[in-house]
């Protein structure tokens, strides 16, 4: 059987990488892609510990990210489909209209 | 009423329980639902809205004696805990949602913006943050949250053809998505430390040292580690330093109106999950130091967020932009309070905040103007002369947030600043009423500009919406309320019961 810390070190690189990935990237796709990065990362290590420990909520748990995911899926895509509307550019680097 | 409490079957379901959000989940989608009509009738749907938050607060208002009783009710397998705690929580947000709606409704309808859906956003966001402050597991902190949070993220974006409302959301939402993450990191290991994803059940396996699924003991590195993680989380959503760079765009770029939703009811959200995690399971004395590691590194989250916010809000020319690094700097008086342990006093300290500065955004969204533009400070030039009275309610405001005595904003520091001294966080203390005595040069400045500069050009104002009035009036009395006779508030507070905490 592959041990618990393989899974959570598994799990701590794919959410470094995405954490990472939200300071270098600079397409707000790309930006979105690396947050849900960060939360399937955050599933696995929540599927490792419910299974490890052999207590259901962490499945519960993994579900409702799931379903959070989505939701934020949907607005996030909304809010990313204004901005090009406007501006015809996803780049984050443009969006410099608020500043001191 | 006492019958329906008790338990109606093995699952635990308990409507009464959650009252307030089932009625304030409804008239959301009522006014959605009304939204698209042939020809919705803008006093319609605001008339559903206020209902709709009068009734949660009424049914808020029914549960608190049956609490008083009970000691607390726990609904859906300790999904939900109604205590004394979340029911307070539960009058902020909903006072906040009620001002919230009143003051965006003269400018929705200026804007020709939709106003369904901007209803019911707030009030599901309201919701959300009443499941957070009545949250007896992670999963429910969690949705909570992401309930409240997904809402704001479409609100900041309202204005879709304004090119700096898309700017505002888009950080919004990717910091606040990440900040998301790291939370929900922290929770996964203190998950696997504790073996419990219950809060009370966390709590009991820090106290006892014992996983609660494996019975072995618990393990520290994951605990602290997942400590830290929701720390990082936590000061994103109520914005402290170094994790508050978002706070003055998204501020600034938001609608005036939802901005004032987002300073004041998404902070005292995120300070009541903060509180439900932080002081309630991670107790003195137990977690091998635990407790004093989360204490000094808020201690010096704390002193820094008051440092950089008064300061950096010195400099400011934006008004909302200023009330941006005001509010970062009133999460670390908070965050004085909360390192004390003393639930109460973070909490007034949030309601007396949270009173005053959704009355001074109520002024803000009225003077912005068409367009929501006209927010720089100069342009208040001369309002004293030509409005007196909007201009004297906006001092006594900024008089409040200052901290001036007789005003909510002193009581609410008081009680912080006494807890804390009390508790030895003497260095935390002394920063915070040094702060607080420069922060009163910049909530100044607006009032020299208003009273004693000539006005160039003069701007062409509507008279006073009575929504904006209304909040405004209210706000007022509320400051003076709090700040000269908050007795009786105290005393419903001191006997305030908190589920799982007097029982050990």
């Amino acid at each position: 059987m592959v041990p618990l810390s393989w899974y959570l070190v598994l799990s701590a690189v794919l959410f470094t990488l995405g954490a990472v990935g939200l300071f270098v990237k600079r397409n707000i796709i790309s930006i979105f892609m690396c947050i849900e990065l960060m939360l399937n990362a955050v599933n696995l290590s929540l599927v490792a510990f419910s299974s490890f420990l052999k207590h259901l909520d962490g499945q519960l748990f993994v579900f409702m990210v799931m379903v959070v995911a989505a939701a934020e899926a949907g607005v996030g895509l909304a809010l990313i489909i204004s901005v090009f509307r406007n501006r015809e550019s996803v780049d984050i680097d443009k969006l410099n209209l608020l500043k001191m | 009423m006492m019958t329906l409490l008790l338990q109606t079957s093995v699952l635990d379901i308990n409507y009464v329980a959650i009252w307030p959000m089932i009625i304030l989940s409804i008239s959301g989608i009522a006014v959605l639902l009304f939204g698209i009509a042939k020809d919705p009738v803008h006093r319609d749907m605001s008339m559903i809205g206020i209902v709709g938050f009068v009734l949660a607060g009424v049914a808020t208002g029914r549960l608190w004696l049956p609490v008083k009783t009970v000691g607390q009710i726990r609904a859906f397998s300790n999904m939900v805990i109604i205590d004394h705690f979340s029911l307070y929580f539960f009058f902020i947000f909903i006072i906040i949602g009620l001002l919230t709606l009143l003051i965006s409704a003269s400018f929705l309808e200026a804007e020709r913006l939709p106003v369904g859906e901007f209803y019911s956003l707030v009030m599901f966001a309201v919701v959300g943050m009443m499941l957070m402050a009545a949250a007896g597991h992670l999963v429910m902190i969690f949705l909570g949250l992401e309930i409240a949070s997904i809402s704001t993220y479409a609100l900041a974006g309202y204005r879709r053809n304004d090119l700096r409302s898309n700017e505002s959301a888009i950080k919004y939402f990717v910091l606040g998505s990440a900040a998301t993450a790291f939370l929900l990191y922290g929770m996964a290991l203190i998950y696997g430390a504790t073996g419990s994803a219950e809060l009370e059940g966390i709590r009991t396996a820090i106290i006892d040292n014992v996983n609660a699924a494996t019975k072995q003991p618990v393990h520290t590195e994951l605990l602290f580690l997942g400590a830290a993680m929701m720390l990082v989380g936590f000061s994103f959503k109520v914005s402290a330093v170094p994790f508050h760079l978002w706070t003055p765009d998204v501020y600034e770029g938001a609608p005036s109106s939802v901005t004032a939703f987002m300073a004041t009811a998404s902070k005292a959200a995120a300070f009541a999950a903060f509180l439900r995690v932080f002081v309630f399971c991670f107790v003195p004395g137990y977690g091998q130091g635990l407790h004093s590691a989360w204490t000094t590194s808020l201690e010096t989250i704390a002193i820094l967020t008051m440092i950089a916010g008064n300061i950096a809000a010195l400099t400011q020319h934006n008004f909302k932009r200023m009330l941006a690094y005001s509010s970062i700097a009133h999460a670390g008086y908070a965050l004085v309070g909360l390192i004390a342990d003393d639930w109460q006093a973070v909490a007034f300290y949030l309601l007396t905040y949270s009173i005053t500065n959704i009355g001074a955004f109520g002024l803000i969204t009225y003077l912005a103007g068409r367009g929501d533009r006209e927010t720089e400070i100069d342009d208040l030039a001369g309002l004293g002369f030509n409005n007196l009275g909007v201009s004297i309610a906006m001092l006594i405001l900024l008089l409040s947030l200052a901290g001036i005595p007789l005003t909510a904003g002193f009581m609410g520091k008081f009680i912080v600043f006494k807890a804390a001294w009390q508790k030895g966080f003497h260095v935390a203390v002394i920063v915070a009423v040094v702060t607080s005595a420069v922060s009163v040069y910049y909530y100044l400045r607006p009032m020299v500009i208003m009273f004693f500069r000539e006005l160039k050009v003069e701007p062409k104002r509507l008279p006073l919406p009575t929504g904006v009035l209304v909040t405004v009036v209210l706000s007022i009395l509320g400051t003076f309320y709090l700040g000269v006779m908050p007795g009786r508030l105290f005393q419903a507070m001191e006997n305030a019961k908190v589920s799982f905490v007097q029982s050990r």
